[in-house]
């Protein structure tokens, strides 16, 4: 299957002078048409930790409203931690849906999955399933055990 | 298929109840510019799309926005728990009260059911991106007026990540754009919708 994101990267011309927070366009485009600036590969990218308060894991989309800004990390539960993974994974994802040929973001993709792996394995086998595929495992059908993820106390306590 | 993962995206965690704030903050569960028209929106517009990577992008932000509709709703919940009687008779709260007690309904603000009239679904890949575009911003200015109506800080965190994930799902649907123009014809992207003539 023929690489699309690549060709259409190269319809723009290189990145060099650009900041981390710009990206191509082409310097002769057809009229009618919309665009936004694609992203540059290998941009600059926050830890998970930093990536899920901020909202966003690339510094350059880092762009909030009247400098209102999550300042403090996520207390590092093992929960935080899963969700600052996934976080991670579900951000690298998208841009890797428009960036397929980012070998560089393609192994942090794979490093933070694998740890997001174990990570969901052990919160698993130490207070339940995650997803009803793990119900069951620890012995008895625990995946209807309160809290659910809306519950206050869901996301109260230090897991 | 979709499979439940037992956690939100971004922990919902808010101490004290707030009923006026939870009959603002419902327009982003079932407003014209909300989560669950986001998630519809896409997830119905995969089906037309004739590109690998646009399936993808539709697939990925639409199943993301599902997560955000269930932290929208936990926020709603969150600020609703355990009201006492005077609080019931907020102003503004009440009218939300009589008909959905402390239920989560998809409703605009204003008191609209969620409609389906406020999402687009072309069949054309121009016309449908250029669309999610224009849905980013939205959803990102509403987020950017509940911060003005908001000055719970336990409320601005989460919606500060919501805005945020706005401002990134526009950038991929504009490099959707990009994608969809190199398979296009160069001289005129109109010249056909790809979506049925190829």
């Amino acid at each position: 299957m023929e690489r699309v994101s690549n060709s259409a990267q190269q319809n723009a011309p290189a990145t060099q002078g650009c900041t981390d927070a710009q990206g191509k366009l082409p310097s002769c485009a057809p009229l009618a048409n919309p665009y936004v600036p694609y992203q540059s590969e290998r941009p600059d990218a926050y830890n998970p930790a930093k990536g899920i308060v901020r909202g966003t894991m690339y510094p350059g989309l880092d762009l909030p409203f009247m400098g209102m800004v999550n300042q403090s990390e996520l207390s590092n539960t093992l929960m935080h931690q899963i969700q600052s993974l996934s976080f991670a994974t579900t951000e690298l994802g998208l841009y890797l849906d428009t960036h397929a040929d980012d070998d560089e973001a393609l192994d942090l993709f794979n490093r933070y999955r694998e740890l997001y792996g174990e990570l969901m394995a052990e919160y698993e086998a130490k207070r339940g399933p995650l997803t009803m595929q793990q119900a069951g495992a620890n012995g008895s059908y625990d995946w209807v055990n309160d809290p659910w993820p809306w519950e206050y106390k869901a996301n109260d306590k230090e897991g | 298929m979709f499979v439940y993962e037992k956690k939100l995206q971004f922990p919902v965690k808010i101490r004290n109840t707030n009923p006026r704030l939870a009959s603002i903050i419902i327009s982003q569960y079932g407003g014209p510019d909300g989560e669950l028209g986001a998630s519809m929106r896409y997830l119905s517009q995969r089906f037309s799309m004739p590109y690998a990577e646009l399936k993808g992008v539709l697939t990925d932000i639409g199943t993301e926005e599902l997560g955000h509709l269930e932290m929208v709703g936990s926020i709603i919940h969150q600020l609703t728990r355990k009201l006492s009687d005077s609080q019931i008779k907020t102003a503004g709260f009440e009218q939300y009260f009589v008909d959905h007690t402390a239920g989560v309904y998809p409703t605009a603000a204003s008191g609209f059911p969620w409609s389906a009239g406020s999402i687009g679904v072309k069949g054309d890949p121009m016309a449908d991106l250029v669309e999610d575009m224009a849905a980013e911003q939205k959803a990102r200015v509403t987020y950017d007026n509940i911060l003005r109506l908001s000055d719970d800080p336990d409320v601005n965190e989460v919606i500060k990540f919501l805005r945020e994930r706005e401002v990134v799902h526009f950038q991929r649907f504009g490099e959707a754009v990009e994608i969809l123009r190199s398979r296009l014809n160069e001289k005129n992207v109109y010249f056909m919708n790809p979506a049925i003539d190829s």
